[in-house]
């Protein structure tokens, strides 16, 4: 168990640097300086340079991004071009909106496919599949933001049951914020349930008509019974691998969401850094993506490992 | 295109014109008289506009007297880049500064300088020295009281050689600023200007505390002024709040408890934070939601043309616009109603002469093209200049500004009916400044730019002059740039308007570039917002004079 948590960890740090030096790269290769889209058109030459010499945009490559490194392993991501603000003081008051809006968005996707995915795999080959099925695959196809722009008009413009957008943290007031997040989460969940729907579907008809399972039920055991504990229990494994990577997708689909429904997350962070090549925003944010998702799939795999003994038998047996 | 498609554009326009009419008087705008004259001159019959009366004017007794209380929820789409008049160069750190500091003079809605900060002023005959008295018992947010000691320092720290003002040129006919006693300063000019007190008029100028600036306090992050409101907090990319400053010293303002500025960076979002209420006040409402606004039982729509310009600029150093026959011919081959109708949903003013608005003094009624163009007239000049089949040629746009990309098919097609093939290349903004902009690698390219003083100068100085940043179209001319410069410095208003005429003649001829369209402010508020009177500068000062039912 000791090894599989070690290996996982040790894979964690050069992914991490892996990735940000290749976010370093391409922010300073895609077209458009950050000086000129800070300044806008004000951009005279001087305020140019100023600019550039503030920020220590006029040394080499290497030095910058080093400089930039030694700082983020101290907890220091630099000053927003935009604002001159701590870049990590508001990453960290962001987090745990985005946090909060993948984790609703997750549990609303799961709890669409895994009871549908079973349903559908139970009733395999039958109306009731097929039907769901269809259901699964146009609903993995809309965009999420069409998804989420067609809630806001019917839920907040038409029948005026749900705000449009904004935020207010869980511990102030629970109620505002769950009604807040309800349509961002269920735009995201939904689109992605789709996926799971799918996959839980195929794992549930592999281990249905598999051996163990016949077993059982010539036993004499009730068919919900199997279902639920056996059948269940082993699609789970798969289904939480995947479910990982779902999870990191998650949490890159936040972007769009995030600037939709006025949410003040990490997301939009990403976007603004983007859009008004701010580097240091953009590569604290897009950094802090992939820890998430890094760590999501690390805890996923020892999830794995736990329900699993076979996995860490075959681990210890090497 | 039948004479019926003709008439309904025309109705459309009308009823834009209408609207602003109606709101106009309204407000305590204009006599019964003006209006009835107006909207006669419109083409609306007696009965019907007199029918309008009794409506306007039960709007107009409901005001009433004012009410204490209340948040002010404004939505904007950018963030701030500081809170410093000296460092704040963008327009969102101006509206924010306008509400926490205030200025030696101050702007109306009409966009007419009057004594804020100073209770009076006075000009000596040669227009070099300005003497303002100010107020006595005005005191900053941390209880310091102002004087004109806080005066000088404000304008030394503007004029000083590393102060990274971006607004250098309005400070840089002052030779000095003297403090005469404690509530009088006296500035020294090294020739006349003329939009001195528009200036002193702008959120840069605004008056800082000198003790405590000295003391080391960083006002970019935490600004102390003399405004109607305190700062109270910044969420970057979320919010700005504050709070009413109760030692204002206009008595019994504001009237609102507190303001806040949320940022939302989509613009449909902002719109429907408007529609369901999320805030109460915009005045970025999109052309495109504007009717959607108006038609809102809880909200009210406001228009007011100020000088928002958009447009057209031609490389003069690339062939053929290097000749002034082609420049011509584009402008003639535009029809301005289509741009007007097709991207700013008729809430617009074709721009068929000189850029000076009417609503400004400078204003000469030069009428150089028809409303619709004249493809003639174009084909003539391009004829003349040795074009008679046309030519290819390209046209680059910014991404991120909506009404561009809305004109850019609508100037293409009028481009080609005149035989000009311009290919249209897009592409974003941080791209756009590098490769377009900045380098003037373009054919032709369009551009917005809204001026946020309201002196003519700043509508024509950085567009039209030799050398000036925003003039990518590299247009140089000695001519032009001695009207500039005397129109700028003339003794009298009589002087620098007829002066202004002849720039814009001169603009007109040369056609530096191709005046579009002058797109309106569109504010949306809830309908229980009081007196509250747009400025034409764009501003947000006249808020302390509103107040909530």
């Amino acid at each position: 168990m000791l090894r599989v948590i070690l290996i996982r960890l040790a894979v964690f740090v050069p992914t991490l640097l892996a990735t940000s030096l290749v976010l370093f790269i391409t922010v300073n290769v895609v077209p458009g300086s950050a000086a000129r889209a800070a300044l806008g058109i004000d951009a005279t030459p001087q305020a140019i340079a100023r600019f550039e010499a503030e920020q220590g945009l006029d040394r080499p490559l290497h030095v910058q991004y080093l400089d930039w490194l030694w700082g983020a392993l101290r907890g220091d991501f630099g000053t927003s071009f935009q604002n001159h603000l701590p870049v990590g003081r508001e990453l960290l008051a962001r987090l745990p909106v985005t946090l909060e809006l993948a984790a609703l968005a997750f549990i609303i996707a799961n709890l669409i496919a895994l009871p549908f995915g079973a349903l559908a795999a139970y009733h395999h080959q039958r109306r009731v599949d097929t039907g769901m099925s269809f259901l699964a695959t146009v609903m993995g196809s809309v965009p999420n933001f069409w998804l989420a722009t067609l809630l806001i008009l019917i839920l907040s413009l038409k029948l005026r049951v749900l705000p449009a957008g904004g935020y207010v943290a869980l511990r102030e007031d629970p109620a505002r914020n769950l009604s807040l997040m309800l349509m961002p989460a269920i735009s995201l969940g939904v689109v992605s349930s789709a996926l799971l729907f799918r996959i839980m579907r195929a794992k549930m008809i592999e281990v249905l008509s598999s051996d163990y399972i016949r077993t059982a039920l010539a036993k004499g055991a009730a068919t919900g019974v199997v279902l639920w504990r056996h059948a269940l229990r082993n699609g789970l494994i798969t289904f939480l691998t995947v479910g990982a990577v779902e999870f990191g997708w998650l949490f890159g689909g936040v972007v769009i969401i995030e600037d939709i429904f006025l949410l003040p997350g990490v997301g939009q962070l990403v976007l603004v850094g983007i859009i008004n090549r701010d580097y240091p925003v953009l590569l604290a944010s897009a950094l802090t993506v992939t820890v998430v998702v890094l760590t999501a799939n690390m805890l996923v795999d020892l999830l794995a490992a736990l329900l699993d003994p076979r996995h860490v038998h075959v681990r210890a047996l090497r | 295109m039948s004479d019926d498609y003709a008439g309904r554009q025309g109705d459309r326009l009308k009823r834009g014109e209408m609207f602003r009419l109606i709101e106009t008087f309204e407000r305590g705008g204009m006599s019964r008289r003006e209006f009835l004259r107006r909207s006669m001159a419109l083409g609306f019959s007696i009965a019907a506009t007199q029918s309008l009366f009794g409506v306007a004017e039960r709007a107009a007794a409901a005001v009433g007297a004012p009410k204490r209380g209340g948040v002010l929820k404004a939505a904007f789409s950018a963030d701030p880049a500081g809170f410093d008049p000296v460092r704040g160069p963008s327009g969102m750190s101006h509206v924010v500064i306008e509400q926490v500091y205030s200025t030696l003079m101050a702007l109306d809605p009409d966009a007419k300088p009057y004594p804020e900060l100073a209770e009076s002023y006075t000009v000596s005959d040669d227009g070099l020295a300005y003497t303002f008295k100010l107020r006595r018992g005005v005191k900053f947010h941390h209880g310091d009281e102002l004087t004109a000691d806080d005066v000088k320092f404000t304008f030394d720290r503007l004029r000083a050689p590393n102060s990274g003002y971006s607004y250098g040129a309005q400070v840089e006919t002052i030779k000095s600023v003297d403090v005469v006693d404690r509530y009088t300063a006296r500035f020294r000019l090294s020739k006349r200007t003329g939009p001195f007190l528009i200036y002193m008029a702008f959120p840069g100028s605004s008056i800082v505390p000198k003790k405590l600036v000295e003391s080391g306090h960083d006002l970019n992050a935490k600004p102390i002024g003399t405004g109607p409101f305190r700062f109270v907090s910044y969420e970057p990319r979320t919010a700005i709040k504050f709070v009413r400053n109760a030692d204002y010293f206009e008595k019994g303002k504001p009237y609102f408890d507190s303001m806040e500025y949320r940022i939302i960076s989509d613009i449909t979002a902002l719109t429907n934070a408007l529609l369901s209420g999320v805030v109460n006040f915009s005045n970025e409402v999109p052309p495109k939601d504007f009717t959607k606004v108006r038609a809102h039982p809880d909200l009210a729509g406001l228009t007011l043309e100020g000088s928002r310009y958009h447009w057209l600029l031609l490389n003069t150093k690339r062939e053929p616009f290097n000749d002034r026959r082609i420049r011509q011919a584009v402008s003639f081959a535009l029809d301005r109603q289509a741009l007007v109708e097709g991207a700013f949903f008729g809430l617009g003013t074709a721009i068929l002469g000189g850029v000076i608005p009417k609503w400004n003094w400078a204003y000469a009624d030069l009428r150089f093209v028809p409303p619709r163009g004249d493809p003639d007239q174009a084909r003539k000049l391009l004829s003349e200049a040795g074009y008679p089949n046309g030519f290819r040629t390209t046209m680059s746009v910014a991404s991120s500004f909506p009404n561009l990309m809305a004109m850019a098919p609508i100037i293409q097609a009028n481009l080609a009916r005149v035989g000009i093939n311009a290919k249209i290349g897009t592409m974003e903004i941080p791209r756009y400044w590098d490769e377009v902009w900045s380098t003037s690698n373009f054919d032709i390219t369009s551009m917005y730019w809204l001026s946020p003083l309201a002196d003519p100068d700043d509508f024509v100085t950085n567009n039209y002059k030799c050398g000036m940043p925003i003039n990518v179209q590299k247009y140089c001319s000695t001519e032009m740039d001695t009207l500039l410069d005397q129109a700028k410095s003339a003794a009298t208003q009589e002087a620098r308007r007829e002066l202004y005429r002849k720039m814009q003649e001169l603009s007109l001829r040369d056609m530096a570039q191709v005046p579009l369209v002058n797109g309106w402010l569109l504010i949306g508020h809830t309908k229980k917002l009081r007196n509250y009177r747009p400025m034409r500068t764009g501003f947000l000062k006249t808020l302390k004079d509103a107040w909530l039912e």
